[in-house]
């Protein structure tokens, strides 16, 4: 199963509250994945917390609730093809690899002392079958990968388009015509939010949008709260169609 | 336990309840005050575990109504009931709502999750808001409404039910439906009766793609009075029974063809 959620602001509007708005939206998928949970936020910087365990009890010990920003990635997981532990939690957050050394360079604990982070977050519900042979090839081009999970995978291909000069929204669409199984993903970078299904759409997706933010969750009930929510353009994402936000 | 509050009047809840942790024993004590209607038993799911909420539904007796607030879009609510009891969801209800009923009317007032209606018997599941995938999936009998949109998957494997979509209709609606019937007041999104067997499906809007075997077909006098009949008893007045078009099955799945064989 798994439960991904993601929040784009679109001005500051709700900017102090950001962490408490994905707090919400968190609890509204905590269900769908015990094992772990996992949040990336963008504010000045972009911080990646993650852990092993219930997703509340995650929430709470980081202080979510408190915290603010301009964008931001939720997971839980249920985990189905890889181990349960702290590196195969989501969301994977990897820097573009340089293109002039050919080296893997996404390394997800430090957060980056320039002003710019330029690590893409990506978060996945569903599996992918043919990462093992994606994994190979990125090897071939000098990209490595930290895990055996499959949505790291996504996450690295995904860079490394981007080090490659697609943009957000072209790399995307290069993914699900390369990546063959079930997913529902959302990535966000220092200035993108995105979302991007699989051809049968197997995995659920709900997007409410505003004229302040963008809210993408699992199920109907992690929007429930969120200001302004009566008034959103509610809606599922079509399948293989990438919905994308800059700031 | 969670909070009951209002009364069924003169009912027995004692005779009534079929299970052994029925809830019910809460529900004469009430006294109707919490936003139901006279006779009308409101259960707050914002103090109840859903398996206590649906044992107190099972246990209410024909006739009864009974109301749940605050569901904030929690699953497998009114599911599996077996009487012709009237329940009203007062808000976003998630997955498999009214799933397995006979006999019963489930209204939603509010958007739904996954499932709607899933292998409804009898009875009729109202959604007043837009239903998620699958809406009356494996449907045997009853009646499915959606007030609103139905995304993808809408009526899959319908074996026997009705479905009544006010709106669009995403991809694969129909997908593998072997009998029952289909209303789409609005469009249909591609892949329309994917596998189609022997269910019909009536859009009165435009029809994005088929999917295989899927043909459309003529409209017949007795196809106009099923769907008059249809969008009567779903309440939809945007929909011309006669300017509807009908999309059935081709049969050319049915069979293995020799013609073919080299295919397999």
């Amino acid at each position: 199963m798994c439960g991904i959620a993601g929040l784009h602001l679109k001005d500051d509007t709700y900017r102090d509250r950001l962490g408490a708005m994905v707090a919400g939206m968190l609890r509204g998928v905590a269900e769908r994945g015990p094992d772990s949970a996992g949040v990336a936020i963008h504010s000045d910087g972009l911080e990646v917390l993650k852990a092993v365990g219930d997703p509340l009890a995650f929430a709470a010990r980081i202080g979510l609730a408190t915290r603010s920003g301009v964008r931001a990635l939720a997971h839980t997981r249920m985990a189905t093809e890889s181990a349960v532990t702290a590196a195969h939690c989501h969301p994977f957050a990897v820097r573009p690899p340089e293109p002039a050394r050919g080296t893997a360079a996404g390394q997800a604990s430090a957060a980056a002392a320039t002003p710019v982070d330029t690590r893409l977050c990506l978060v996945h519900n569903g599996s992918f079958a043919n990462h093992a042979s994606i994994r190979r090839r990125l090897a071939d081009e000098g990209v490595t990968t930290e895990t055996d999970n499959d949505s790291e995978v996504a996450a690295r291909y995904l860079a490394a388009r981007l080090a490659a000069g697609d943009d957000l929204a072209a790399a995307l669409r290069r993914l699900t015509a390369t990546f063959d199984g079930f997913f529902t993903l959302a990535v966000t970078t220092a200035d993108s939010f995105a979302v991007v299904r699989d051809p049968i759409a197997c995995k659920p997706a709900i997007i409410a949008e505003t004229d302040r933010w963008v809210a993408m969750v699992s199920e109907y009930r992690a929007l429930l709260g969120l200001p302004g929510l009566a008034d959103a353009a509610v809606f599922e994402p079509e399948p293989e169609e990438v919905y994308l936000w800059a700031s | 336990m969670g909070k009951l509050t209002g009364a069924v009047r003169g009912t027995d809840t004692a005779d009534t309840a079929d299970t052994a942790d029925t809830a019910t024993a809460g529900a004469a004590a009430g006294d109707g005050a919490a936003g139901g209607e006279p006779g009308e038993l409101v259960l707050d799911l914002a103090e109840m575990p859903t398996r206590q909420v649906n044992a107190a539904l099972r246990a209410l007796p024909d006739g009864a109504r009974a109301r749940l607030v605050n569901p904030a879009g929690r699953h497998n609510l009114a599911v599996g009931l077996s009487r012709a009891v009237r329940v009203t969801v007062a808000g976003p209800a998630g997955y498999y709502v009214g799933g397995l009923g006979e006999a019963a009317e489930v209204t939603v007032d509010g958007p739904v999750g996954w499932g709607a209606g899933e292998n409804l018997m009898s009875g009729t599941v109202r959604v007043r808001g837009a239903a998620s995938q699958s809406a009356a999936a494996s449907a045997h009998g009853g009646l499915v409404v959606v007030e609103g949109d139905a995304s993808l998957r809408a009526g899959i494997s319908l074996k026997g039910g009705r479905l009544a979509v006010a709106g669009d209709v995403g991809r694969y609606c129909a997908f593998l439906a072997q009998a029952g019937t289909i209303l789409v007041g609005g469009d249909a999104g591609d892949a329309l009766g994917d596998s189609l067997y022997e269910a019909v499906i009536y859009v009165a809007g435009r029809v994005r793609g088929l999917g295989t075997d899927a043909r459309i077909s003529d409209l017949t006098d007795a196809d106009v009075a099923a769907v008059r009949a249809l969008a009567a008893q779903a309440g939809f007045d945007h929909v011309d029974p006669e300017n509807v078009t009908r999309v059935a099955s081709a049969r050319q799945l049915y069979h293995f063809d020799t013609a073919h064989h080299g295919a397999y």
